[in-house]
């Protein structure tokens, strides 16, 4: 059982800190994603899991035991890096045995276990290669081998896709996924890329200017994003944002009223002002109930196809919204047409706060 | 249309060579001439006769303009050696060990490097002389060591600033210490590094002068750059003897340039723009 | 919680003062003590070999000092060498770099002929040099007479004038390489795109030179200029080897002063004080040297 604590978690360099205050149960066996903006905390959050970056505040359990003056080399992690970190002067073999020669294992156990990996990884016939003789590809499953062959209790991953190209990103992305359902051992796994981290994670954990921001699972972050950064750091093409004001008659609009809310479902007696998220691929383009609550006349300025899909830049009054429709027969720049918002999709944030409001249903 | 500005930049190229081998070819020529030949009106622009006896001489009769080279050898490796092994760790301490006020103690380095050897020279003749130190080989390693460290602090600190840190933070995770890393990471992946600070220290450590010159006073324990610079004449300079010699003194120095040249010149200006 | 203690940090800090500790002794053995011992004995009576228990003496040495007229000349001719030779290898090195930069065959031996004078020792180069400059058998004399540019032989060194212009050559024979080379490394850097830009708009070579060129070559040409100069401030084997300061005393570098003043005319103190003056205008220069390098980013 390993199971991984962060207790008030924080690093600073002198007056800067770079992680404030992190508080995380990591489970035994689980996927745990770190995501957010670079310079949000993430890495150093990792690092100090590592060990390569001491804990200035709070308390860091491994497996139970307080870790946060142990060695890297004792606290039974194991960590993929970015740029694969491989050793370049030596071959293949050398770098996934390093570790264990270095623990003295024996060298016929040394040779079964690196065997044994390479065999996993498709490496066999290439352990007698320097680094510089292989693919990006088979270099990041180097580094992969070299993590597993020390059955460590818990694995690291710092961006280990980013260097690859968009294609291999995909196949690494699957080898990893069925690498973690084979092994079960418990993941923390950094990135920037929420396709990475929708797809790896068991949970999610958004991070932003050294804080935790949200943690959940996929679904949960992407339906019910906390506050406005997460909403918007989540989705590709990223949620659109109206704000709105309260007039005299209770009506919710924007600031010169071309877009007009009937009745919105939340409580909003107390408020004046809120900010309404809608993300893209939940705008209705020539809704069936052209008289619904929520429906509006749009018109098209731009129309791009990405493949599959298409996004229409569409103007509403003076709102902009970008919506995201089929790639098949979608309407084009100038056409004027009708969208409708549907309820059960919107967001609602506070727009001073950025934090999401309860919806009363 | 290309041939004028290509004619010209060929003859431009032509003259800064010929101005760069002169001397040296002359010199060269006049070591392959008889004495009578060296002497001679008018003079000799080829050797007429070609002749080793110059070379064969100082083999037989001046032993001594050989042994400065020997001595030059000797302390240009002592030298090349304490320089990479001394400033190699102080290099990996400032770029990456995290060191405190690294930024400062960088300065400092550069500027005590600047400190003019002349001015060293009282002192130092007359601490070397009660430690008894001069005419040492030691003693004049240990002086070029402290007087070309700084640069070489510099060159291989900006090396190893060059590495990838995420090698080392995986030796870290796979369970090396510092020194470990140091030793079987960091010194393999550098050695491009060590080669040209090495051969650029140890030409420094050749060329010296003005501390050879003061802390070596015996003749037999002279460099060859002082060696054969007050190399006994009564009345007049033999130059056969000396243009032979220094042919002799500077041919490493330009083997090592001609081999070489490629990893002194990335090193010399990557240190001068640093 | 009560230990804040960043473990991590603070054992390779220990590591990077045990890495750091023999670089700095040998550092302040050679370089930074003898200086200030210097300081010390240019305030005293002592000497070379200790058997003078020393006396202090006060600024004596810095007055006489000024009181000394080969001291001014040998500071004059210092200034004067420095002055001349370095705006000469500026422009030849600059002038050497552009053509190094240029694309043509035998680059390689272009490259190495340049790089010789800087890696040979100065020392030798000098005499290579004087032996040429040889008023009876050197071959600058022998093609002036033999072409009948001149009907007797000229006293290269012999001469105030011909000795110093005699030494400025073999100093930009020697360092032009040294200021080319880290001028051509500057030029590299400069990319490619820049230049293509420049003739999009329309430059000429020469714009091209002064827009493009010379501007992100400051940096560079200002580290070169400084070092070459501390460098031609502190000459010694050069005059050493060639004109042994002569004639008289025409050629004679605050170097050379400083060296006869101590073994020649063992007047240890006095010497003492000569470097000393001679360290603080070099100091000097490397201040503005490390300025100028911290204000360049």
């Amino acid at each position: 059982m390993t199971e991984v604590k962060l207790k008030s978690i924080g690093k600073s360099y002198g007056a800067v800190a770079a992680v404030q205050q992190v508080d995380l149960t990591i489970k035994d066996g689980e996927f745990l994603v770190l995501l957010g903006p670079s310079g949000c905390g993430k890495s150093t959050t990792l690092r100090m899991i590592a060990g390569l970056e001491s804990i200035t505040a709070g308390d860091l359990l491994i497996g139970g035991k307080r870790m946060n003056d142990v060695d890297p080399k004792n606290r039974g992690v194991a960590m993929v890096f970015q740029n694969y970190a491989l050793y370049p002067h030596k071959s293949v073999f050398d770098n996934m045995a390093m570790a264990l020669k270095l623990q003295k294992v024996a060298a016929s156990e040394i040779e079964k276990r690196v065997g044994t990996t390479a065999e996993m990884l498709g490496l066999t016939e290439y352990l007698g290669r320097k680094p510089a003789a292989l693919s990006g590809g088979q270099r990041q499953r180097v580094a992969i081998g070299r993590a597993i062959v020390r059955t460590p209790d818990v694995f690291l991953f710092d961006e280990p896709l980013s260097n690859l190209d968009a294609k291999l990103r995909v196949k690494m992305r699957m080898e990893l996924q069925e690498l973690h359902d084979r092994l079960g051992v418990t993941s923390v796994y950094v990135t920037h890329d929420q396709v990475e981290a929708m797809t790896l994670a068991d949970r999610i954990v958004i991070m932003n200017k050294g804080l935790v921001t949200q943690v959940g699972t996929p679904r949960e972050v992407y339906d019910h994003p906390v506050d406005e950064f997460v909403a918007g750091f989540i989705g590709s093409p990223a949620m659109n944002f109206i704000d709105l004001v309260r007039n005299d008659n209770g009506i919710w609009k924007t600031a010169c009223c071309s877009l007009a809310l009937p009745s919105l479902p939340l409580d909003t007696s107390r408020l004046l002002s809120l900010r309404l998220g809608i993300r893209p691929e939940h705008i209705v383009v020539n809704p069936d109930d052209e008289k619904g609550a929520f429906t509006y006349q749009a018109t098209v300025k731009l129309d791009e196809l990405l493949g599959a899909d298409a996004l229409l830049n569409l103007k509403v009054g003076d709102v902009s919204l970008l919506a995201r429709v089929g790639g098949m027969d979608y309407p084009v720049k100038g056409d004027v047409l009708k969208i409708a918002l549907p309820e059960a999709r919107m967001h609602f944030f506070n727009p001073e706060t950025g934090l999401a409001y309860d919806r009363t249903h | 249309m290309q041939l004028r500005p290509r004619f010209g930049l060929y003859a431009l190229v032509t003259v800064s060579v010929l101005v760069s081998f002169l001397p040296i070819i002359w010199l060269i020529l006049t070591s392959l001439k008889t004495t009578a030949g060296i002497y001679a009106w008018p003079p000799q622009y080829i050797p007429d006769p070609f002749t080793l006896d110059n070379y064969i001489n100082i083999i037989q009769n001046s032993p001594e303009l050989l042994i400065y080279v020997w001595n030059s050898f000797v302390v240009g490796f002592g030298t090349t050696v304490f320089t990479l092994v001394f400033g190699s760790m102080a290099g990996y301490a400032l770029s990456r060990l995290g060191m405190r006020r690294a930024g400062i103690l960088m300065i400092f380095i550069l500027a005590v490097s600047m400190f003019p050897p002349v001015s060293l020279i009282p002192s130092l003749f007359q601490n070397f002389l009660q430690f008894g130190l001069l005419n040492t080989y030691i003693g004049l390693i240990i002086a070029h060591t402290g007087l070309f460290l700084p640069f070489a602090v510099w060159m291989l600190a900006s090396y190893f600033a060059t590495l990838p840190v995420e090698i080392e933070e995986a030796a870290r995770m796979d369970g090396m210490g510092t020194f470990r890393i140091f030793r079987s990471i960091v010194i393999p992946l550098s050695w491009p590094g060590f080669v040209a600070t090495g051969l650029i220290v140890f030409i420094f450590s050749w060329n010296e002068f003005p501390l050879a010159l003061v802390l070596m006073t015996e003749n037999a324990m002279r460099t060859a750059p002082v060696g054969i610079s007050l190399y006994p004449g009564e009345y007049a300079f033999p130059w056969e003897t000396i243009s032979t010699a220094t042919v002799i003194a500077i041919i490493p120095i330009l083997m090592i340039t001609a081999i070489f040249q490629k990893q002194i010149v990335g090193g010399l200006t990557a240190g001068a723009s640093k | 919680m009560s230990k804040t203690a960043p473990s991590i940090e603070r054992k390779r800090q220990k590591t990077g003062m045990a890495f750091i500790t023999p670089t700095l002794l040998i550092i302040t053995a050679i370089l930074v003590y003898p200086i200030l011992q210097s300081v010390v004995l240019s305030f005293g009576e002592s000497s070379i070999d200790g058997s003078v228990p020393y006396k202090f003496v006060g600024f004596k040495h810095y007055f006489a000092l000024l009181q000394t007229e080969r001291f001014w000349n040998a500071l004059t001719v210092t200034v004067i060498f420095t002055a001349i030779s370095i705006p000469l290898e500026l422009i030849l090195g600059i002038g050497l770099a552009l053509l190094l930069n240029e694309h043509f065959r035998f680059k390689g031996i272009a490259r190495l002929a340049v790089l010789f004078p800087w890696a040979l020792p100065t020392a030798l180069n000098t005499l290579m040099w004087r032996w040429m400059y040889n008023t009876d058998y050197g071959v600058f004399n022998a093609v002036a007479l033999q072409s009948g540019l001149a009907d007797r032989p000229i006293n290269w060194l012999g001469d105030d004038v011909l000795a110093m212009g005699a030494m400025v050559t073999v100093a930009v024979w020697k360092t032009s390489s040294f200021m080319a080379l880290i001028i051509l490394a500057g030029l590299q850097s400069i990319p490619r795109d820049l230049y293509e830009a420049g003739r999009m708009d329309g430059m000429s070579r020469w714009q091209e030179f002064r827009e493009i060129t010379l501007p992100l070559l400051k940096g560079p040409i200002l580290v070169a200029l400084i070092v070459r100069s501390m460098d031609a401030l502190r000459t010694f084997e050069l005059p050493f080897n060639l004109t042994d300061g002569g004639p008289v005393t025409a050629t004679e570098s605050l170097s050379l002063y400083a060296y006869k003043v101590i073994f020649d005319f063992v007047e240890f103190n006095f010497g003492a004080a000569i470097v000393v003056v001679q360290f603080l205008v070099i100091f000097a220069m490397s201040l503005i040297y490390i300025f100028t390098l911290r204000n360049k980013d």
